[in-house]
């Protein structure tokens, strides 16, 4: 293929990553029926700087926004009985595992709407920590899915203001 | 239907970001992300570019198909460093750990000529 063609294509595809980059999305906390809002009693209890970092994922997800999102290392699809959701993975001292479940709200502008949103969002439902080289049980998993569908279930969003 | 109040978490990131300690880790974190990605986002550019598809970058470097599209979506939270090298070469560029203070001089090419898949951010 001639270099002229190949830099022309280059070009194209960059432009049009650029050109088809979408506005940011909005970030938003789950509150359970009465007033908790579980993710940010988990990032409140967080040790050191792990609020800060989770934070700074939400903020690098919302602005990518996700589904163009590599990860960054942090940010990761979960599969099998979570599919649906996403996690953000972090160490804490003596290597304690920390997690924060988050959804996706995404849709058309209608969908949205019904939800009480003016554009997609992170749905943040909730965070776990765990020891090092351990494993959440299946009966942690499915308190985050309760959470979650909980919350899917609100027309409009019930959320943290 | 009302829209519902979305600012929680831009007021709540402000009020905390006036801890100095807070800001330096929000700040460290985000040039990592940023960083990972830009190398990440660097390669799947490369690869659109050069026509290759997922399957056949996989193919090239003898992983499964899987492995590397996992590696462009929100699939895998650990990308690993040997994969990204691996692909970079397979693309014909190189990974390089580029000193922030000189990101000022950096040159287009690497002295080999390849391209270079980097971020300095």
């Amino acid at each position: 293929m001639p270099s002229g063609r190949r830099s022309v294509q280059r070009r194209s595809g960059r432009q049009a990553a650029d050109r088809d980059r979408p506005v940011p999305w909005d970030i938003i906390y789950y509150k359970t029926p009465d007033g908790i809002a579980p993710a940010l009693e988990f990032l409140d209890q967080c040790p050191g700087s792990l609020d800060a970092q989770f934070t700074a994922v939400l903020d690098s997800v919302a602005a990518a926004p996700p589904p163009q999102f590599s990860g960054g290392g942090k940010w990761e699809a979960m599969h099998g009985t979570m599919g649906g959701f996403y996690e953000i993975r972090l160490s804490g001292p003596r290597r304690e595992q920390f997690r924060l479940y988050c959804l996706l709200e995404n849709g058309t502008m209608e969908e949205l709407a019904k939800r009480g949103l003016q554009r997609p969002a992170i749905a943040v439902i909730t965070g776990m920590r765990k020891p090092w080289r351990t494993t959440f049980s299946e009966g942690d998993y499915r308190r985050v899915r309760e959470l979650g569908t909980e919350h899917q279930q609100q027309h409009p969003r019930r959320i943290a203001t | 239907m009302d829209a519902v109040d979305v600012s929680l978490h831009e007021r709540r990131r402000a009020q905390r970001m006036q801890d100095p300690e807070y800001r330096a880790a929000y700040e460290r974190a985000a040039r990592e992300l940023a960083q990972t990605d830009a190398v990440i986002r660097e390669l799947d550019l490369l690869r659109a570019d050069l026509g290759i598809s997922k399957a056949e970058l996989a193919r090239r470097v003898n992983r499964n198909a899987s492995s590397v599209r996992r590696l462009f979506t929100a699939s895998q939270a650990r990308p690993e460093l040997p994969l990204i090298v691996a692909l970079a070469d397979a693309l014909g560029a190189e990974v390089r750990v580029v000193p922030r203070v000189a990101k000022e001089r950096q040159p287009v090419r690497g002295p080999s000529g390849r391209r270079r898949v980097a971020a300095t951010v």
